[in-house]
């Protein structure tokens, strides 16, 4: 059986790739699962998505803990533990990604890590929103068990809600993703054996509370802070202090994640750790007193590392 | 002591009672809104949840209030209400908490539960005079599930599963609720936080069914990029699509009248669901909801 899991953020298509891989297999023959992780995936939030694809009837359910192959569409997930990336990789998986940023300290992983090559697929003028037929494209040439023909039947099927010319430049990106990885055909590598359970959950043991006590007290007020939503954030907005006017009327109390408080001088103060960047908060602002500057984090100012 | 106490919008509270860290996308005019409101009724709010996509706030171990929360099936979040309140009244009753820690009981609940299978449990709250607040974010889909239609969604728009664009009718969820008599109704929108906070602070200080609808801007199931949202919610009222409006004492007064009213298709065109509006042969399409914007307004009475 062929395990693989897909990884993004919400928004970026893994789960539609893991649709167009799924059903190309499907036409080929194979049995297949594949399913998105249902959580609270949302656009910009990190979600996987994963494939089975086996012989026989596939037994298995859940998530993939241990996978042949993983596809990752964005390197910034690299940070985030709880996205789970490299979660049950073995000396024979693949990992197949863009180019890790600069700074990223080497990968603790312990099989075959191959780039994928974004200036060309830039150089295509591929659009964002077709990517994820070339990650389904690039994930079924690795797998090598898929034909072309197959490949692209099975963008179709899945996409033909969306109306001609897309599917006709989703095919285009299919293929491109297919032709990319055309060195490494067919090396990802079946397994037969089952795949080793997952590691059991963490869990926390609440003692009953008298049923005099239970309502509506809670137990810990604000535990989201602990969320770091902050990693969703592609751009920063940058408040400049002397351009300010204190109006925090337009900037916090409009900003949707409660991520500009405002401090005793009446100033607004962003949180770094938890602003998604959606740059409300810029549009928003009447003086045009916040700009949009390239995300960089700096965890002495309070930025998540 | 029932003086209002909001009149400008700096008397609007500086602080956030909400905890950042939630799930929600990023632009997310629903929390925009649910964080407006929470300011002001306090962390002593109790929230009963339908299935929806707020629901995501309270996700365990996760939690960005300071108080209660309670997650029902998406089509009895107001019964879920009615049980909080009979717990309250009954804890009180035998004094096991003082009365003056009276606390607000909240729905909220997506515009799919309230105008389709929530619809029930809510007629029945209102007409048992429940002591509740109830406030239906209108994202005008399905959001939670991927943005399929709902009975809220209003004509031409393209969802999951109106990918040609919506012919069916936006249901009107006020005058429905309206003709419960309850206590009051008001439509409201984050992008004009005084109009909604005027209109939460009174409705916190009756008793009885007080019933919200707030049009929430939503940027993945709308099509619009996330820095426009509150521009969405202007847009809304801005061209009269969205009337700002209460139901009280058995009349319907409206909030905010725009003196110039900017033509639909503004509002229509910033977003990509409308795109098939937009399509050769459809210009009628967008005549047609603009006479029926007219149509509305004709009959309001001047403020
Ligand atoms: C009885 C039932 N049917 C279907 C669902 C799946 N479901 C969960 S949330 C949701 C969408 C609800 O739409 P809406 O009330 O508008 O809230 P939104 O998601 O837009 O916030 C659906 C269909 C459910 N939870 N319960
Ligand atoms: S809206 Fe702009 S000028 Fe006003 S407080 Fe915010 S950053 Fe400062
Ligand atoms: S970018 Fe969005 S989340 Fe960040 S501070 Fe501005 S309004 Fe808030
Ligand atoms: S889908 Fe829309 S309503 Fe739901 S969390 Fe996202 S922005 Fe908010
Ligand atoms: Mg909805």
């Amino acid at each position: 059986m062929y395990r693989i899991r897909f990884h993004g953020r919400g928004g970026q298509g893994m789960k539609t790739a893991s649709r167009i891989l799924g059903t190309a297999c499907f036409i080929e023959g194979y049995e297949v699962q594949d399913a998105p992780r249902y959580g609270a995936e949302r656009r910009g939030a990190p979600m996987f998505a994963y494939v089975r694809v086996s012989h026989t009837t596939i037994y298995e359910r859940g998530v993939v803990p241990v996978p042949d192959l993983v596809v990752v569409a964005d390197a910034s997930l690299m940070a985030i533990p709880a996205a789970g990336l490299l979660t049950g990789c073995t000396p024979q998986t693949i990992l197949i990604m863009p180019p890790l940023y600069a700074e990223t300290p080497p990968l603790p992983f312990p099989g075959v890590h191959l780039t994928m090559d974004m200036d060309k697929i830039r150089e295509t003028q591929i659009s964002p929103s077709h990517l994820s037929s070339l990650w389904a494209g690039a994930a079924a040439r690795l797998c090598g068990i898929v034909t072309e023909t197959s490949l692209l039947q099975a963008v179709e099927e899945e996409l033909v809600l969306l109306g001609e010319e897309a599917v006709a430049k989703n095919r285009q990106s299919a293929l491109f993703g297919w032709r990319l990885m055309e060195a490494h055909t067919g090396c990802v590598t079946e397994k037969r054996e089952p795949s080793s359970k997952a590691p059991p959950p963490e869990w926390i043991e609440f003692p009953w509370d008298p049923v005099s006590m239970s309502a509506p007290a809670i137990r810990s007020p604000e535990t989201s802070r602990g969320v770091i939503t902050g990693l969703w954030r592609s751009v920063r907005p940058v408040i400049d202090d002397a351009r300010c006017g204190k109006c925090w009327w337009n900037c916090s109390v409009h900003c949707p994640d409660s991520a500009i408080t405002v401090n005793k001088e009446g100033a607004p103060v962003i949180d770094y750790a938890h602003c998604k960047g959606c740059l409300i908060c810029v549009e928003e602002c009447p003086r045009r007193a916040i700009t949009v500057r390239p995300e960089e984090r700096d965890p002495e100012k309070g930025d998540p590392p | 002591m029932n003086k209002p106490t909001i009149k400008k919008i700096t008397d609007l509270s500086p602080h956030r009672l909400i905890a950042p860290g939630t799930p929600t996308c990023a632009g997310c005019g629903a929390l925009a809104g649910v964080h407006q409101i929470y300011d002001i009724l306090g962390e002593k709010s109790i929230f009963v949840n339908g299935a929806g996509c707020m629901t995501l706030l309270a996700t365990y171990p996760f939690t960005p209030f300071k108080g209660s929360w309670l997650y029902t099936a998406m089509a009895c979040a107001s019964a879920g209400a009615q049980g909080v309140r009979d717990a309250l009244d009954i804890l009180m009753e035998k004094k096991r908490r003082q009365s003056d820690e009276a606390m607000q009981v909240v729905v909220l609940t997506g515009d799919g539960s309230a105008s389709g299978m929530g619809l029930s449990a809510t007629s029945a709250a209102m007409d048992r005079q429940l002591d509740f607040i109830c406030i239906c974010y209108d994202n005008e889909g399905y959001g939670n599930t991927g943005h399929q239609y709902s009975r809220s969604t209003p004509y031409g728009a393209k969802t999951a599963t109106s990918t040609k664009g919506f012919h069916g009718v936006k249901k009107d969820l006020f005058a429905i609720w309206a003709a419960h008599k309850p206590t009051y109704v008001a439509t409201v929108t984050a992008a004009f936080p005084l109009d909604l906070a005027k209109k939460i602070e009174k409705a916190s200080k009756m008793k009885g069914p007080r019933m919200f609808i707030m049009l929430a801007p939503c940027p993945p199931g709308w099509h619009f990029d996330p820095p426009h949202a509150v521009n969405m919610g202007k847009l809304a009222v801005n061209t009269g699509i969205w009337p700002l409006k209460e139901y009280i004492d058995g009349k319907v007064v409206h909030t905010l009248i725009p003196k110039k009213r900017v033509p639909v298709e503004a509002y229509l065109k910033s977003q990509g669901r409308f795109a098939p509006l937009f399509l050769p042969g459809n210009e009628g399409q967008i005549q047609a909801i603009q006479a029926h914007i007219d149509d509305y307004w004709a009959l309001v009475p001047p403020s």
